[in-house]
């Protein structure tokens, strides 16, 4: 198995209708500030050496002036020496709301899955999560989120349930396509009018 | 439908062998022998012992090739290291169906004798069962390969209860349990090693039985994943499926790559399978139970509001928890009903849901609540909660409720808890098809169950 290049999984995603968020390899501080052009951005480290970022320090976030963005790219270029080879990627903030977490493995008996339920940091907590065979319909990925104990949370009191069944019916698409062994979109942060997929990680 | 998955014959035969049937009271080829004589079968015996001329009264075969009569079915109970001998004489003796209750195969790692039986299975083409398992039982054609002495396992009544065990034990278990309840069995299965028939076979064959209204599984673990899973979604469109799944601890979460990884083990696809294959899910053996019971008997619902009669507050306070809890809803009364009650009920009686008719009502303020409740078009289903301890409840009470049930085209269930007079009651009131629970959460989750079973229909019956 192989860590897909993060901007490939952005394109493999694109092919499905599922968007991510506009994200850009930068190799400078000056790069990273010409791609913010003024709003706030996040920039990360990629290494297979490291693959929990977030609890590696590998994800600066909220970088909203020129200083900040300038003091997080040393910060993780630091980091970077002992992670080579690495790359660094910016990307825009998202805007808030509820993460969840789409992801995919293959099971030795029924093929792959597609999964879904609360993400972020609350994935390993409250194992929130619920499962299917795929491909999915509209009723399973009902299903799939009627079964959460957040579901009214991760809709926001079903408002986002239809978009969230599409994203479903996509991704479950997806990776019964593509070579896909493993999968985890998150966060995808759920909003009441749309979502930002804002980490890809795919094995194929 | 594959040939394996052709079990009439193995159900329902009219011709019996036993290979191995001893003339030693307690070996396993001797008690099966004895079960079909005790137990009324009335087709063809025919005991096969290299040693004996006679065994049990009956005349008694070298080899099945002695026989010189169609065999519809051969159980085989002898050392496993004798049974691909004799099953290449089934074979050349035109055996329509084998089963291997003798162990020693797969189980203790013994598969090349394993895969010797399999071959000889496809050579001839004969399904087999087995080997490891207790066989098959089907009331109604009074057949029962089972080596369970008959005065230490109560046999279940003739229902539309269709039984499929992967382990022995816990097959002749809930063949137990369910002999105290008021639903019968239509077959039981128990398919040990599955070398041959396994449970993609089963659920073929079952799906297209008449006589078989539900499906009860006990499985550890299926041979063909995706195969099962396509062919329980064609079943569970015809008859329910209900299932426990044994080996339930989660897989070791070692330092997973990724979150899915560890969120999504062998336990949680096969729990995702079940639910995508519309299969009701049992945690436990008595779960395992009540929902067969309800399945039974009962029409699916259209909706989830729920009404409850009570001659109990404080177990219809418990039910009207259960119900929310088990994700129903408390039903609102039709302003005619609410009119109705009023009318019949006496002024101690709040009229609203749950109706809490005092521990004075009798079979008459049973039957008027009912008669104004059950025709109400808000309601979906009905709880009827009897306590027989109090002193208006009596047979007369249980006779109207029957009454009622059947002339109702909606679900109805009754909660009784209780001890032998209750038990009385249960009894009769089962007998003809009314449920009867004795936990409301054991009954609010049976009806939510029924109610998830009915919106997997309706999604996929439109389609």
């Amino acid at each position: 198995m192989k860590l897909m290049d993060y901007m490939e999984g952005s394109s493999m995603l694109k092919k499905y209708g599922i968007e991510s968020i506009r994200s850009k390899y930068v190799n400078s501080k000056e790069e990273a500030i010409r791609f913010a052009d003024g709003k706030s951005i996040v920039l990360k480290l990629i290494s297979e050496k490291q693959l929990h970022k977030a609890n590696a320090g590998l994800v600066k976030v909220n970088l909203d002036t020129n200083a900040n963005i300038e003091k997080a790219f040393d910060e993780l270029k630091g980091k970077g020496k002992s992670l080579s080879p690495y790359k660094i990627i910016a990307q825009d903030s998202a805007k808030q709301g509820v993460e969840a977490i789409i992801g995919s493995r293959v099971d030795s008996q029924f093929g792959k899955l597609i999964l879904f339920g609360l993400g972020g940091s609350y994935v390993e907590a409250l194992k929130d999560v619920s499962i299917r065979l795929c491909p999915i319909d509209k009723y399973q990925a009902g299903q799939m989120i009627e079964q959460l104990r957040s579901s009214a949370l991760i809709t926001h009191n079903g408002k986002a349930t239809e978009r969230i069944e599409s994203l479903l019916m996509q991704a479950s698409k997806m990776i019964e396509k593509e070579n896909i062994e493993e999968l985890d979109l998150n966060p995808v942060i759920i909003r009441e009018d749309g979502y930002d997929i804002v980490d890809i990680r795919v094995l194929g | 439908m594959d040939y394996k998955a052709n079990l009439h014959k193995m159900l329902k035969p009219r011709s019996v062998a036993i290979i191995g049937a001893s003339r030693n009271p307690g070996k396993v080829g001797n008690v099966i022998l004895n079960n079909y004589l005790d137990g009324g079968y009335d087709g063809k015996l025919y005991p096969v012992n290299r040693n004996a001329d006679m065994v049990s009264g009956l005349k008694a075969y070298k080899s099945v090739l002695d026989i010189h009569s169609s065999i519809d079915l051969a159980v085989i109970a002898i050392p496993a290291e004798f049974v691909p001998a004799a099953m290449e004489e089934c074979g050349k003796a035109k055996v329509k169906n084998i089963v291997v209750v003798s162990g020693g195969f797969a189980e203790v790692g013994a598969t090349e004798l394993q895969d010797k039986m399999v071959n000889i299975a496809n050579k001839y083409k004969i399904p087999t069962l087995g080997p490891n398992c207790l066989g098959v039982m089907d009331p109604r054609a009074r057949s029962d390969t089972m080596f369970l002495p008959t005065y230490k396992l109560s046999k279940p009544k003739i229902g539309g209860v269709s039984f499929v065990s992967q382990s022995g034990a816990v097959g002749s278990t809930v063949l137990d349990m369910i002999a105290k309840e008021g639903f019968g069995l239509s077959k039981f299965i128990s398919y040990g090693n599955a070398a041959h028939i396994d449970e993609v076979d089963i659920i073929d064959y079952l799906m297209h039985d008449e006589e078989t209204k539900v499906i009860v599984m006990y499985i550890e673990g299926v041979k063909h994943g995706r195969e099962f899973f396509e062919i329980a979604r064609k079943a569970t469109l015809k008859k329910p499926i209900v299932v426990i799944k044994g080996g339930q601890t989660a897989a070791g979460a070692q330092a997973a790559s990724s979150h899915t990884a560890s969120l999504a083990g062998s336990y949680e696809s096969y729990d995702a399978m079940f639910r995508q294959a519309g299969f009701s899910i049992a945690k436990d053996l008595s779960e395992l139970v009540y929902l067969a019971k309800i399945f039974a008997s009962e029409p699916l619902p259209n909706g989830k509001r729920v009404a409850v009669i009570t001659n109990g507050g404080g177990t219809g306070v418990l039910t009207t928890d259960a119900i929310s809890a088990n994700g129903l809803d408390v039903a609102e009364y039709s302003e005619q009903t609410k009119k109705e009650l009023r009318k019949c009920m006496p002024s101690i009686v709040n009229i609203r849901n749950p109706l809490d008719m005092a521990g004075d009502a009798d079979s008459k303020r049973y039957s008027d609540a009912m008669s104004a409740i059950s025709k109400d078009p808000n309601i979906d289903m009905l709880i009827v909660i009897t306590l027989f301890q109090t002193p208006g409840a009596d047979s007369s009470v249980a006779a109207k409720l029957i009454s009622y049930k059947s002339a109702m085209d909606k679900p109805m269930i009754v909660i009784s808890t209780g001890s032998d007079y209750t038990e009385m009651h249960k009894i009769m009131m089962e007998s003809t098809g009314l449920p009867v629970y004795d936990s409301p959460n054991a009954a609010a989750r049976s009806l939510a169950e029924l109610l998830k079973y009915a919106q997997y229909r309706n999604a996929y019956s439109k389609k």
